[in-house]
């Protein structure tokens, strides 16, 4: 597929758009918040010397050999053979700033779709998201895509980093209901911010925000869902914060990969089922990468 | 000449490849994991990852860390074991018109025996390729592999148990002089020997200090490995294979139509294609294209003057 656009959004997050056509672009018309894409970075140009941060000056002089893995921030289908995706990135390591020279018009092999996204049960009314970090764009996937498919649906958006500079999203001012995400009020979608530093919006862990928020509305819990996507050890509060209210929850998990696609096992996720003593693995690119909260081992 | 003219098909073990290209254990699942990304039936063979006795679950994770031109790998023989193999994969292989190696590995003799006995029944398997070379378990794999007495105890019982199956033996290329172990295994009657396995290797994070990999070391495949891999396979062809008119399956950073070439010259009848396939599923199908199109440009009408033709 062809690249359409490759822009800085702020330091070190660009957002990368890509165009596809044709039988490429009917695989992803279907496409569910949460799935992947493998990307073919390894033929992709470095930047000039004088454009490598200092911290990656090292990591740059390798050579990179294996497709990285990315979700999708927003995915646009215009018909069924013409689809435009894009993915959030971070640069933070010789794959990622290779990406920041893709320019408008370069091919960029990828394979995908791969792996499940999230899925909404039924008699959900109420979606809570929490992002953390670099896990926030699946969710903002995750948020246009239940906007348009369950607009009955209430979604409230929680996203935390160490501080506002490394929120992949810009910050609106401040109302009575937070910190507004442009990215998300676009769609009328509240949205809470919680900064470790205080940066924006609320100080402290995302996961103490969003139950300050579930205290604070008690929601119906069998009506409501929790979405999350973020570092594991965030994942692993996400999960006991659900099973405290009683409430679904869905976390996407992630793996250092070589293939993406089910064989080579290296991105092997501990779970344990239900009623089950012994753990298992399961793949993180073909079982997931979503799971629910409560079948998986945390360290 | 034209690309059908040229005859690509190999004999390996008294077994009739299409082609020279397999891909290599533990790279291409067990059965059907890549049926959406290649044409299996295009393969000249499919070699499943490695089968147990009883299901193991692997290593910890990270379980693989990228190196220049490379990647360590310690997954543990995670797999379902041979039972569930049989039951779940094997109908699955019998759909396949190509031949089908099945990789046996184990913690002691005893294992390997049972799980080459339990698939020597199996029509649809052609045969198997004995795995004493993984570095990535603490029982079993690289220790049997490394010692001469034990590649030929080894070799021997599971030839027997194998009944009419031809025996592939893959070496480790963690070893002083890999010719011995070769011999050994031709000696105790292998068939066919495979070379190499990944080399056992570490990466360590100088922030924590500590290795990547939570095995700590692991095995070292890709193109960083190939010409080490081009070396041995020639001077194992040489020393042991060309002698005994044993037929050596050559890998060890295969990407490209090249790569395969020159295993064929320093003197693989076939070649495996392994950590390529993680980076570009149909990377054997590729290869295959182009040993053709390098056949019809040297003139070559026949693959098999290839063979260990190194002047």
């Amino acid at each position: 597929m062809k690249v359409r656009g490759n822009v800085a959004v702020k330091e070190r997050f660009y957002r990368l758009s890509l165009r596809l056509n044709g039988k490429g672009a009917l695989a992803f018309s279907q496409v569910i918040p949460g799935q992947f894409v493998e990307v073919s970075l390894c033929e992709t140009a470095l930047p000039s010397v004088e454009n490598i941060p200092d911290d990656l000056l090292d990591s740059s002089q390798r050579q990179i050999i294996l497709r990285r893995p990315f979700s999708f921030c927003d995915v646009e289908v215009t018909s069924q053979a013409d689809v435009r995706i894009e993915i959030l990135y971070c640069v933070l390591g010789p794959a990622t700033l290779r990406m920041t020279t893709l320019a408008e018009g370069d091919r960029l092999s990828i394979i995908g779709p791969l792996g499940n996204g999230f899925s909404v049960p039924d008699g959900k009314k109420l979606a809570l998201l929490v992002a953390g970090g670099m896990g926030a764009p699946p969710l903002q996937h995750l948020a246009g895509y239940l906007k348009a498919n369950f607009p009955k649906m209430r979604v409230v958006v929680f996203a935390g980093a160490k501080s506002v500079a490394d929120l992949p999203f810009s910050v609106q001012s401040s109302d009575k209901n937070g910190h507004g995400i442009s990215e998300f009020t676009r769609f009328g979608i509240e949205s809470y911010i919680a900064t470790d530093d205080g940066s924006a919006g609320f100080q402290g862990v995302v996961t103490e925000c969003a139950d300050r928020w579930i205290k604070r509305n008690r929601p119906n819990a069998a009506e409501t869902i929790i979405y999350s996507c973020g570092p594991e050890q965030m994942l692993a509060e996400v999960a006991k914060l659900a099973a405290k209210h009683n409430i679904d929850c869905q976390v996407s998990m992630e793996r250092m990969m070589a293939c993406g696609i089910g064989v080579c096992q290296s991105c092997a996720v501990e779970t344990r089922a239900t009623g089950q003593t012994e753990t298992v693995y399961k793949l993180c690119c073909k079982d997931g990468p979503i799971f629910n909260g409560k079948d998986l081992v945390f360290e | 000449m034209s690309d059908s003219r040229v005859n690509i098909s190999v004999d390996f073990a008294g077994i009739k490849l299409a082609n020279p290209v397999l891909t290599a254990s533990g790279t291409c699942g067990y059965a059907d994991e890549l049926a959406d990304f290649v044409d299996i039936g295009g393969l000249g063979g499919f070699i499943t990852k490695s089968i147990t006795l009883n299901p193991r679950k692997g290593n910890a994770t990270p379980r693989i860390v990228e190196t220049d031109s490379g990647m360590l790998n310690a997954i543990g023989l995670a797999n379902i074991g041979v039972e569930r193999f049989i039951k779940e994969k094997v109908p699955i292989i019998e759909g396949f018109d190509l031949p089908v190696f099945v990789n046996v590995a184990g913690e002691s003799i005893d294992d390997y025996v049972a799980v080459a006995r339990r698939l020597a029944g199996e029509k649809a398997i052609s045969g198997i390729e004995l795995n004493i070379s993984c570095p990535n378990v603490k029982q079993g794999g690289i220790t049997f592999g490394t010692d001469p007495r034990q590649v030929q105890k080894i070799t021997k019982a599971v030839k027997k148990a194998a009944g009419s199956k031809p025996l592939i033996v893959k070496l480790t290329p963690t070893v002083t002089d890999i010719s011995v172990t070769a011999r050994a295994a031709v000696q105790a009657g292998a068939d066919a020997l495979s070379l190499v396995n990944t080399f056992t290797a570490m990466v360590i994070d100088i922030e924590s200090q500590k290795p990547v990999l939570a095995n700590r070391t692991g095995g070292l495949s890709g193109p960083a490995i190939k010409p080490i891999a081009v070396y041995l396979i020639n001077k194992v062809y040489n020393e042991v294979a060309k002698p005994s008119g044993i037929p050596i399956l050559g890998g060890g950073g295969i990407r490209t139509a090249s790569d395969a070439i020159e295993f064929m010259i320093a003197g693989a009848t076939a070649v495996a294609v392994g950590t390529a396939s993680f980076i570009e599923p149909d990377s054997a199908v590729r290869i295959i294209d182009g040993i053709k199109k390098y056949c019809v440009r040297k003139g070559i009408s026949d693959i098999k003057e290839l063979i260990g033709c190194l002047k």
